[in-house]
């Protein structure tokens, strides 16, 4: 009697672990979240009241501190005022109690903190072809603050973990000497690491960029822009691998434990056309934000180039210039193909310094190359006339005295 | 008759399964600081953790707040008792011709450096280039400069973590060692204890002279073998952390040869 007992505890037992472990597994595809159910969870001013958050929110307070000191910020004022002024706009209940920091990183990405503040990736500012698409991203951020993402999420795994410990304890007491492998419990305790929080699950992912999307629409942005920031890094990871001549990885920053780009830009259309009025004009507010930020926009095309990634830097550029080709974008598409180095990139990015430095916003390093690759190519006279130029505009560049004594 | 022998063995293993150990490292020549000189103890870096059923380490706001005004305490009370000129700093910007932005820096940096002797002294990962004896990591021009704009002969700084494991965590270990008399031992699934280190930086030199490192812990959760969030534990935890500087080997075995 006993011994049968023993079976079927062990029987239900192993059912029980399966149960146990299918509750664990989020990868169940899910209906799109409509941007109309998207209330904002927390209203101005909002302050944790339970215990585990205010835990949560003194240890992201040391974290802002650390953040607001590091050397990798651009703290261009007129810049960052720009940005706080954005996210006032699209923040939602919360708008004035967020915080924004830039930081000078070449990658797409965003990150928001528990605690309502914000990190933008220098990357990202250099992706966006117009305002919509930057208060698109800044938007969806504010909808994980907005629905209390992270301390859902980290009850969410709390709620797990303790299940799973719970569950693997009484399973191996009950089981007794049978076998039932328990599994190493301290591996799990490591998942819990604060910054595994960052994962937002599919399904917090899919809110924000509801409320991104409803939050955009409010502030007078057409919310399709917030698909074609999508359409664009797919194509940007399309053609980074197409060039590496691999698949696309679909391990890189924002895409960590998201739904898939693809389904993510789908519901971000239909979420769009729902939230659009007719009758009611969008505008992109493009000019505002290219002006916005024009003092570093050099910067951050040189960063990109010289991440040696041709394939991403290529579409890039071509991306940002479907709004029209100007003296800087050219130059920097010459400068992938110099520093890619391919049979023939040589005569390649000769052709695009010359085409760049026939805008009038070429910067002054379009002469520079553009001398040096005529010289290059024997046509002295041409190649004296370009350098001068460059000195003329760039008096006090590092190698000046080089290119003096080359031009003497 | 075999469950008792587990029975047995367990209830042996239990006064052995808990330790507190600690590990200091010094400069070859370091002579622990004596008679008239100025320390500067930085703001210590402190953080109370309570471990859930599940094993997670979830920050918790009071209780880390009072350790650490318990371990500011401990430190005066113990630094008192020294002789030596100290200022306490208990925010960045309290340290005169000083800005708060170079503190925040220093307090970075040491945290870097901290970090790594922790890692590669204590923690195993032995570095093939670094020696096995004296103490060979600096602050840098930076820690120098700060000493010469205030004066101070010495900076403290200090780290310290501390795990309470939480009453669901204990249930399960009171179930994992009942298990053990069916047959399925699971006595030490551990999850609290204590993590912290101290190093004491030269500012003439911008040297980390002396170094120690104590960690506290037990396999059985709920067994505690020291506990910040109170008075005692943070003076005892100070006492163990700081109490008793060993001078160097060198400046050790020249006092020996006398």
């Amino acid at each position: 009697m006993c011994l049968r007992c023993y079976e079927l505890n062990r029987r239900s037992l192993l059912v029980g672990g399966g149960a146990v472990a299918a509750s664990l597994t989020t990868g169940v595809a899910q209906a799109r979240i409509r941007p109309a159910d998207m209330r904002p969870l927390i209203g101005p001013g909002f302050r944790p009241t339970d215990r585990d958050e205010i835990g949560l929110w003194q240890q992201m307070q040391r974290v802002e501190e650390e953040v607001a000191g590091s050397n990798l910020l651009i703290k261009d004022p007129e810049l960052i005022r720009y940005l706080q002024t954005l996210i006032g706009q699209v923040g939602g209940p919360a708008a004035k109690d967020m915080r924004i920091y830039l930081a000078r990183i070449p990658e797409f990405n965003a990150v928001m903190f528990p605690t309502g503040f914000t990190v933008i990736f220098s990357g990202l500012l250099l992706r966006m072809r117009n305002e919509a698409q930057f208060a698109g991203v800044i938007a969806h951020e504010s909808g994980h603050f907005l629905r209390r993402h992270m301390i859902r999420m980290w009850r969410d795994m709390r709620r797990k973990t303790d299940i799973f410990a719970i569950g693997a304890m009484v399973a191996g007491v009950a089981g007794g000497a049978t076998g039932v492998n328990t599994g190493d419990i301290t591996q799990l305790a490591q998942l819990g690491t604060i910054l595994s929080l960052f994962r937002y699950n599919r399904t917090m992912e899919a809110e924000s960029d509801a409320m991104g999307a409803r939050l955009l629409a409010e502030n007078g942005y057409p919310a399709m822009e917030m698909a074609t920031t999508w359409e664009q890094l797919i194509g940007e990871l399309n053609a980074s691998a197409r060039h590496r001549r691999k698949r696309r990885d679909r391990h890189v920053g924002l895409f960590e434990s998201h739904p898939s780009p693809e389904a993510r830009m789908a519901d971000l259309k239909a979420s769009a056309a729902e939230v659009t009025l007719p009758g009611r004009t969008y505008d992109n507010r493009r000019a505002r934000y290219l002006q916005a930020i024009s003092p570093i926009r050099k910067m951050l095309l040189d960063d990109q180039v010289k991440l040696n990634d041709p394939g991403a830097s290529q579409y890039l550029i071509e991306t940002l210039a479907r709004d029209g080709w100007n003296g800087l974008l050219r130059f920097y598409e010459a400068e992938v193909w110099r520093l890619r180095n391919r049979q023939g990139d040589d005569h390649r990015a000769a052709q695009g310094y010359a085409i760049a430095v026939a805008y009038p916003d070429a910067p002054p390093e379009a002469w520079r190359w553009h001398g040096l690759s005529l010289m290059k190519a024997g046509r002295q006279a041409e190649a004296r006339a370009a350098l001068s130029r460059y000195l003329a505009m760039q008096p006090n560049a590092a190698d000046a005295p080089f290119i003096r004594q080359m031009i003497s | 008759m075999r469950h008792l022998g587990i029975a047995l063995a367990l209830a042996l293993s239990v006064p052995v399964a808990g330790c507190v150990q600690t590990r200091q490292f010094a400069d070859l020549q370091f002579t622990p600081p004596q008679g008239d000189y100025r320390l500067l103890v930085m703001r210590p870096d402190v953080t109370v953790n309570s471990v859930t059923t599940g094993g997670m380490p979830e920050p918790r706001a009071d209780w880390t707040e009072q350790a650490r005004a318990n371990v500011i305490n401990a430190l005066r009370a113990q630094q008192a008792a020294r002789g030596g000129k100290v200022q306490f700093l208990t925010r960045r910007n309290e340290l005169r011709g000083v800005s708060e932005d170079t503190v925040a820096d220093l307090e970075r940096l040491h945290s870097a450096v901290g970090n790594s002797i922790a890692l590669h002294k204590y923690l195993g990962a032995y570095l093939p280039t670094k020696p096995r004896r004296g103490l060979d990591y600096t602050l840098g021009s930076e820690a120098v400069e700060v000493g010469r704009k205030t004066g101070f002969d010495y900076a403290l700084f200090m780290h310290a973590e501390d795990s309470i494991v939480s009453g669901g965590r204990v249930a399960l270990q009171i179930l994992g060692i009942a298990g053990c008399f069916v047959g399925f031992c699971a006595p030490n699934i551990g999850g609290g204890g204590q993590f912290a280190y101290a190093s004491l930086v030269d500012l003439k030199t911008g040297d980390v002279v002396w170094f120690n490192v104590v960690q506290t812990g037990s396999q059985i959760a709920g067994i505690k073998m020291g506990d910040i969030r109170s008075p005692a534990g943070a003076e005892q935890l100070v006492e163990r952390l700081v109490g008793r500087m060993k001078p160097g080997r060198d400046v050790r075995r020249t006092m020996e040869r006398r």
